[in-house]
């Protein structure tokens, strides 16, 4: 394999000019230069200068070659590395369950969603519409997120009795420890029962780490970005077979003044359920 | 050492950012400090095509009786300005602080436009808490 690829190399380097390439394959098996130094020295003489430096013009001439010749085997072995030669890991060749060194920068990914939200926002019309995209995105975050992470915990469980919440309280408190902890690094700062209702509850985080540089401008008031994060949590739910209606509302306090609650309104077939589930 | 004030001036000299944090200063209408923003901006030109040498420099700072200024070009030809009172200490810690901000609460914001003004209040905020810390 490696060396068809040299010889395919040696030939489009002699069809561009690159005789230096050509000359080293003849130069490396005749280590006796009695006689090809002679021929390649006729060669060069032609083309470059004919008079007078016949003599002295080879000898640094094939110094250089033997330079270059040393150069397209190195370069084989970066392009096309063999299996001793490490390379680096792209995430999909890395196994699912290892988390160390996979954590992102948090400044690269805040460039990523402001651009995203910009792209986002000039597609639609009202915040309503961009709320939705921007949740929309994170269902789909959020489906893989919940494969994911109960994958690594049957894995890190060593494969057996593999658990999946299916009482609501636990799936619940699963998001609001697992899922975030994934996500941001901490577990939500809250997890309650709404006053309202009994199928409302609230998670709250008092510095949501994705949105922590976005101002929403006036006209916008309305907005939160946090709908990335609202779309995630209803992607979890969604896929343990708990349908809500998930939305995202600022709430500051004067400690916290970007503090966010995702409200989790659950659909009346969960409740249902879980009365018939009992106690 | 008293802030009297911290504009930002892009990299076609039109001013986004200004804002006082002292009543030292006397209160300009805002078309005028433009005006001056934009003279700052050129004087800064001129300067950095008289640096001897092949260094790319410009105005750093400049100083009158009892005040002064220090001028942070950063390498995309945003300009911090900073509006000082003589005594003073720690300014170039200062502005790099003031340019993390920036970097922070004005680039990473989806809302902001790239060259116009900024109307961020989390900048303003920030920049409000880190001038009360130097202020005395």
């Amino acid at each position: 394999m490696a060396q068809s690829l040299a010889y395919m190399g040696g030939g489009s380097g002699s069809a561009g000019g690159g005789t230096p390439s050509s000359s080293s394959r003849f130069s490396l098996p005749t280590s006796p230069p009695t006689s090809s130094t002679p021929s390649s020295a006729s060669f060069y003489s032609h083309s470059t200068n004919p008079s007078t430096s016949t003599v002295s013009a080879p000898l640094p001439k094939r110094d250089g070659s033997r330079i270059v010749s040393a150069g397209p085997s190195s370069l084989q072995q970066t392009l096309f590395p063999s299996s001793s030669h490490q390379a680096p890991t792209s995430i999909l060749d890395r196994p699912l369950n290892r988390t160390k060194g996979a954590e992102v920068s948090l400044g690269a990914f805040a460039f990523l969603f402001a651009e995203i939200v910009s792209y986002s926002q000039s597609r639609v019309d009202s915040v309503t519409d961009l709320e939705k995209r921007l949740s929309t995105l994170g269902y789909e975050a959020g489906q893989r997120i919940l494969s994911l992470v109960l994958l690594r915990n049957t894995q890190q469980a060593g494969g057996k009795d593999p658990k999946r919440e299916h009482r609501l309280i636990p799936i619940l408190q699963f998001v609001h420890t697992q899922v975030y902890r994934y996500c941001f690094g901490k577990p939500a700062d809250g997890l309650e029962r709404s006053v309202e209702g009994e199928d409302e509850y609230m998670l709250t985080l008092n510095q949501p780490p994705l949105t922590q540089h976005i101002s929403i401008p006036k006209d916008l008031s309305q907005l939160s970005c946090e709908a990335f994060t609202a779309g995630i949590v209803e992607g979890v739910l969604d896929g343990l077979d708990v349908p809500a209606r998930v939305t995202a509302h600022t709430v500051g306090t004067d400690q916290y003044p970007q503090r966010t609650v995702i409200l989790i309104k659950l659909d009346q077939k969960v409740m249902d359920r879980e009365e018939a589930l009992g106690k | 050492m008293t802030i009297h004030a911290v504009w930002v001036i892009n990299k076609a000299g039109g001013l986004v950012f200004s804002r006082s944090y002292s009543d030292t200063l006397p209160a300009l209408p805002l078309n005028t400090i433009l005006i001056l923003a934009g003279t700052l901006h050129g004087v800064h030109a001129i300067t950095s095509r008289l640096t001897p040498g092949a260094g790319s420099g410009g105005m750093e700072a400049f100083e009158a009786e009892g005040w002064g200024g220090r001028v942070f070009l950063t390498s995309t030809g945003t300009k911090f300005v900073v509006l000082h009172s003589i005594p003073h200490t720690g300014l170039e810690e200062l502005l790099k602080r003031i340019y993390e901000i920036y970097a922070d609460a004005v680039m990473k914001n989806p809302f902001h436009t790239a060259e116009m003004p900024i109307n961020s209040s989390l900048f303003e905020s920030r920049l409000q808490g880190l001038i009360a810390g130097v202020n005395t």
